[in-house]
This record gives structure tokens, sequence and C-alpha cells, in this order.
């Protein structure tokens, strides 16, 4: 029983992942323009950085080898997390327009549904990601070690996993307040914008904030500092801390879960 | 821009400025995104304060722009930005989107005049917003205030700078008449004005080559021409040249939106048959 359902899960994932990949051959001149807009988003992101850091060679100790480390494994799992999740961030939309009802009469996981609807997703920016981190572990001289190899794709996971956590936080207050486009402009600036530099940088307050509220420090800051050898960072946590972003994401995906099956039991459609 | 629909009545501005009062009606109605746009720039004000207090504290600061100078730098660039990056011809993409530019073509009207002025009114709302986020961002930064001629001087730019990107986003509006799928474009011109036109990094700080590129670009007569001016690094002797440059980007700009739109326009009259 449990073998079926789960085998039927796996099936209607294949056909997801088959639609998306059509539709993005169908509509080449589209793609094209979205991977054009990618390249532009992380290359200016990257110019910036490589720009300021001529000019003042370094940030807090950290040279643009470091920041380009510190980019690159943002990159990688933010991308993972666009490539596989995106869709979870339509779920308002679903919301207000009724689509979701339809979801919540079907015999398969509500969630499951709505991250498995098909768009255009293609997983060019994660294609981009893996190239960028390769390039920028290269450039900075990282040492590439077994604990590299078993931790890097961990903590990548974990990171996509947090990003997840926000994703989904989001679109279940969706279920209480309609319109959530603000809030998560908001966030997603927060995170782009915060996960750039080392938080070293910031006061004491925001440090807090992002360590242990929105713990987008550890998608890059902290497994970074830990990579880079960073020992003379203003913390009192220790640099092995960088190591613990896989357990950090599992529990903010079990944290925003559990929002979300509130949020379902708490759902009444907005009525069409 | 002028016209295209033939043989239009007498001009008459009162509807221009009704065009305009709506607009501003309508975005009054978002007081949430208001919110937003205040608490979001906010966050931007302090993030850079903190940025060029790291890179100041450990290198040698460049002379022309000490970190006084560079903090009002990114603070004025950002309560810009209010109004900069609005898309105030987004309704000509919705009006092609939903097909009813066929009946503002009908109506006894200049349409791209009605752009401008809807969009005007969608500006002039978000202009006052500056206001309040100016006095919120005083909480968390101190900005230098230039003498009241430097001040003038750099409203006429600002001014300037403002007409240069609103044919810019008539422009790439425009393209709708050909392909609806205009979103990625638009983004991948704002992150190249952002870069090239010194929103977030003073041109003057790139190095020598990209700076010869970036000013030649019409994206620094934008952000950074008036910015420069704010903090002094553009001297009064080269006021009139540089005004010049910005005079010279919006006319170059508004000649190639007024042919592309009458190529569009064209299209929308054979599409209808």
């Amino acid at each position: 029983m449990q073998r079926s359902r789960l085998r039927v899960m796996l099936g209607v994932y294949q056909q997801y992942w088959r639609i998306n990949i059509l539709t993005t051959l169908e509509y080449r001149e589209n793609f094209l323009i979205w991977l054009g807009f990618t390249f532009v988003y992380h290359g200016s992101a990257i110019a910036a950085l490589w720009i300021v850091l001529t000019r003042f060679p370094s940030m807090n100790g950290w040279t643009f080898r470091d920041m380009a480390f510190l980019y690159g494994l943002w990159m990688i799992a933010h991308a993972l997390h666009n490539t596989l999740f995106s869709t979870v961030g339509d779920i308002p939309d679903h919301i207000r327009d009724g689509e979701f009802d339809r979801l919540l009469v079907r015999p398969l996981d509500t969630l499951f549904q709505a991250i498995a609807t098909p768009g255009q997703v293609f997983p060019d920016e994660l294609i981009l990601g893996l190239i960028t981190f390769a390039a920028a572990t290269w450039y900075s001289g990282v040492h590439v070690d077994l604990l590299f190899v078993i931790f890097i794709p961990l903590i990548v996971v974990g990171g996509a996993l947090i990003d997840l956590a926000f994703n989904l936080f989001i679109s279940t207050v969706a279920f209480w307040f309609v319109r959530v486009d603000a809030l998560r402009w908001i966030v997603v600036q927060l995170e782009q914008e915060f996960t750039r530099y080392p938080i070293s940088i910031y006061s004491q307050g925001v440090r807090l904030l992002l360590t242990f509220v929105v713990p987008f420090a550890f998608m890059n800051y902290f497994p970074a500092r830990y990579f880079l050898h960073k020992a003379h960072e203003t913390s009192a946590l220790p640099p092995e801390i960088g190591l613990l972003t896989p357990l950090i994401g599992v529990v903010a995906v079990a944290v925003a879960y559990a929002f979300w099956r509130l949020g379902l039991s708490k759902y009444s459609s907005v009525g069409h | 821009m002028t016209a295209v629909t033939p043989a239009r009545p007498r001009f008459r501005l009162a509807p221009y400025l009704h065009f305009a009062r709506v607009a501003m009606a309508r975005e009054g109605t978002y007081r949430f995104d208001v919110f937003t746009s205040i608490a979001s720039l906010l966050i931007r004000v302090y993030l850079l304060r903190m940025v060029w207090l790291a890179l100041y504290a450990r290198n040698a600061a460049p002379s022309e722009l000490p970190l006084h100078a560079i903090i009002t730098y990114s603070t004025i660039a950002l309560l810009m930005g209010l109004v900069m990056d609005i898309d105030q011809t987004r309704l000509l993409h919705d009006k092609l989107h939903d097909g009813s530019i066929a009946t503002d073509f009908m109506k006894p009207i200049n349409v791209p005049l009605y752009f401008f002025s809807d969009g005007t009114g969608e500006v002039l709302f978000h202009a006052a917003l500056i206001v309040p986020s100016l006095l919120f961002a005083l909480l968390i930064v101190h900005i230098d205030v230039p003498s009241l001629p430097v001040l003038a001087v750099f409203f006429v730019s600002f001014f300037l700078g403002y007409l240069i990107g609103f044919c810019l986003n008539f422009l790439l509006n425009c393209i709708a008449f050909w392909t609806l799928e205009i979103q990625a474009m638009q983004l991948i011109v704002t992150w190249i004005t952002d870069l090239f036109g010194g929103e977030i990094i003073p041109l003057v700080i790139f190095p020598a080559f990209l700076q010869r590129i970036a000013f030649v670009l019409p994206f620094a007569s934008m952000f950074s021409t008036p910015l420069l001016i704010y903090v002094g690094v553009i001297k009064p002797g080269r006021y009139l040249e540089v005004l010049g440059v910005q005079l010279f980007w919006v006319i170059v700009l508004a000649v190639i939106a007024t042919f592309v739109w009458r190529a569009g326009a064209k299209r929308i009259v054979v599409q209808g048959g």
C-alpha cells in the first residue's frame, strides 16, 4: 500500500519534469532570455564584489577570493532550491484564484502536488551554480579533502532546505492573508543582500538575527568561515558550527511544515 | 513624442491632469506596498552603511570620496531609486497584453502623452514617499547637505535623469508590440542600469577601463551624474558639460522611442484589419 503510493508519486514527479522540459523546449526564445537574465543577475552581483574589492582589497579580512567562495556557496544552494521548489512560491496565487481547492480533493499529498505543478522550470541556474561554485573553490584555494567532499553536498542541500523553509512559511501565511507579495519581497531581499558579505561586518543584533531567527548565515557564511579557516572572525561561536547547516535546514523545514499543516487545517477557500 | 493618431481635435491639458490624478489615487490604494518600499529602503540604507564602514575601516580611503561622502551618496541613490526604479509605462505593456490599447487609439487623445501623464501620477505619489523615508533614514545614517545652488543643480540633473529613465522604460515596453514576454529583458536592463548607472557603487571607484566604458553609456546620466553633483565630485565648472550630456541622451532616446512607437502602433492597425 505505502509502496504503491510512493510509486505513484514518483511517476507524477517524472511527468512533472517531462512537462517542464518539453515546455522549455517549446518556448526556446523565452528560455534563452531567462537564461540571459540569470547570467546578468549573478554576473552583476559578482562584478560588483570584484569592483569594490579591487579598490578596497580587504573587507574585514575577507579578500575577493574568499568572497567568491562565499557567493558560490550561496548561489548553488539557492539555485538548487529554485530548481526543485520554486513552485512552492506559487501557492498564494493558487489560493487567490481558487485553483488550490482542486489540489485538496485529489488523492495525493497537497504540498507534493503544489511542488509538482508544472511550469517552465529548467535546471539552468543549477548548472550555472555548479560551474560558478567549482570555479570559486579552485580560485579561493580551498583545500578539497574528504571532509569537503562529504560535507559540501550536505551543506548545499541544507542551504536549499533553509530557502525552502522560508518559501513555505511565507506561502502558508497566504492562508490567512491572501496577499503575501510584500512579505516575500522583504525576505528575498534580506537573503539576497545579507548573504553577500561576511556577517561579521554587521552589528551584533543583526548577526544574531541572521544566525538564530532567519538563519541565512548558515547557507554560506558559517560553512565558508570553516572551510576558508577564518579564525579571526568576531564571533563567540566555534568554526565547526559551519558543519551544522544540514541539521539547521532540516529543523527549519520541520518548523515550516508544522506551520503549513496548521494553516491547511484552518484553510477556508476564498470562494469562487 | 509626437502623436500618431490622425486628425485629432484641439489639444486640451485637462484630460491629462485627470489621468495623472487617477494614477495617484490608484497607487494610494496599495498601502502595504508603500510600507514595504520604505522598509526595504531602510534595510538597504543600513546594509550599505555597514558595507562601506567595513571597507573603509581597513583600507586606504579614496581621496575623492571620504566615508561620509560615500554614505551620503548611497543614501541619496536609494532615495532616488524610489522614483527611478518605477516602471511608469507598465500600463502600455498591460494594455497590449489584454488588447485594451485598441480602444485607446480610438479615443481623442494623444496615446503616448496619456502614458506619460499616467506614469507621472504614479511617480508623484512615490516621490511623496521620499520625505518619510528620508526622515527614517536619518535615524540610521548622517548625510551631508550641499549648498542651495548645488542642490538646485542636483534637482535639474535628477529630472533629466528621470526623463532618460522614462524613455528607456517606454522603449522596453514598446517591445511588447512585438513580443509580450518582456519581463526578463526589463530585469536584465534593471541590473545593468544599477551597476553601470552607479546606483550601487559610485563609478569613480570603478577600475579605469570600466570607468571609461560606464561614462559613455546613457546609464551614467541617470544616477551617477546627479549623485556626483550632490556629493561635490563634479565641480561647478563642469555643470554645463554634464547637463549637456544628459540632455543629449534625453533627445537621442526620445527620438528612438518615437520611431519604435510609430512602428509598433502601425502593427496594431495591421492586426486590427
